[in-house]
């Protein structure tokens, strides 16, 4: 199941100017989206497993790199999911 | 009437881009020398134009609208957008070839199918990295989307079937033109997934085999049972099976095959020897 408010929040953010301003205060661009609050805790909390059932999984990656977190970590959480998320 | 002068298979892959300088000399050997070659051999055809079949990833299309198969018609295309590319390629925009384009479509249409059009389309890193590491741009090109990101995906009989029309469009194409077809992407590979880095050589091997048998529909039939088993980038082996429709479905040649995990993907090149065409 996609969501699509958090597919396009995640689409968004490959303009480098929105990701250096999600970077800069994530409520504010957080914000402009109609996101469930479920879906919103999970982006706050960089919910890996959660937020993979609700998006495409190459705009996850790419979000996941723009957010900042290491490579490492994330692959470490995305391989903790073990599911199947296509 | 045009011709077709050649039909290739090159992976892509953003690492081969953004972390190169990880990747271990022996494997950048086994790249630089893959695309040296698909390189030489598409300069020796001495092209024309240059349909290139690739996904869109997330860059001209969102789940807002989510086309099958896009055509890019226009005369003109944007180069990539993703930054990490904008730094290593060297063209802002890139030549279409809007006469082709426009007599594929027609042919596609009068062929049962309907593909979506785009008039400058952005070509991404899986158009632009063979366009770069085979040092062929900017060669003219018809930019063919086929959506191998998100479900549901076109089935792998319809891309085979794609690539005959593509061959038909061509042979069909008024004019003296040398045309030539690349299909990006594949081999195997995981992005975004639990299984993100696996690269499943079996299978590749499995594939390569498929595709030198030359059994048209043993391989659509082991793609369509494998393809929802193994890593999602694994779907872009549609653009291959694209063009291996191109070619008649036989003739394909090997150039490399190097599973590569630094960048996280099953590597393979590809062209097709197309004195052996039925």
């Amino acid at each position: 199941m996609r969501d699509y408010w958090l597919n396009k929040l995640f689409f968004d953010l490959q303009d480098p100017a929105k990701a250096a301003e999600y970077r800069a205060g994530r409520a504010q661009v957080l914000d402009r989206y109609t996101l469930k609050p479920e879906v919103r805790a999970a982006v706050e909390a960089d919910d890996v497993g959660y937020l993979a059932t609700l998006v495409n999984p190459y705009l996850l990656r790419f979000y996941f790199l723009v957010a900042g977190m290491p490579d490492d970590e994330f692959l470490r959480r995305i391989r903790a999911t073990g599911g199947v998320n296509g | 009437m045009a011709e077709l002068a050649g039909v290739y298979a090159a992976s892509h892959g953003p690492l081969i881009i953004r972390k190169w300088a990880q990747v271990t000399p022996e494997h950048q050997q086994a790249l630089n020398t893959a695309f040296a070659e698909l390189g030489r051999r598409i300069k020796a055809a001495r092209l024309d134009a240059l349909v290139i079949i690739s996904p869109d990833h997330w860059v001209n299309f969102s789940l807002a609208h989510l086309p099958s198969i896009c055509v890019g018609v226009g005369e003109i295309h944007d180069g990539p957008n993703e930054p990490w590319m904008m730094q290593e390629f060297p063209h802002q925009t890139l030549p279409g070839h809007p006469q082709l384009a426009h007599h594929i479509l027609e042919t596609a249409l009068e062929s049962g199918f309907e593909p979506s059009v785009s008039h400058r389309m952005i070509l991404d890193h899986g158009f632009c990295i063979p366009l770069l590491k085979a040092g062929i741009a900017p060669l003219p090109i018809v930019p063919v989307v086929f959506n191998d990101i998100e479900p549901p995906f076109p089935s792998v009989s319809r891309c085979y079937a794609w690539g005959e029309m593509l061959s038909r469009a061509i042979a069909s194409m008024p004019g003296q033109l040398r045309v030539g077809v690349l299909g990006s992407g594949g081999l195997s590979h995981s992005i975004g997934e639990a299984t993100m880095g696996l690269i499943e050589e079996d299978f590749d091997h499995e594939c390569i085999d498929h595709f030198q048998r030359g059994d048209a529909q043993a391989l659509c039939k082991f793609l369509t049972q494998r393809l929802p088993q193994v890593g999602n980038g694994a779907s872009e082996i549609r653009n291959w099976v694209a063009a291996h429709g191109v070619a008649g479905g036989r003739g394909f040649e090997l150039i490399n095959y190097s599973a590569i995990p630094e960048v996280i993907v099953g590597c393979g090149f590809a062209t097709w020897d197309l004195g052996k065409r039925t």
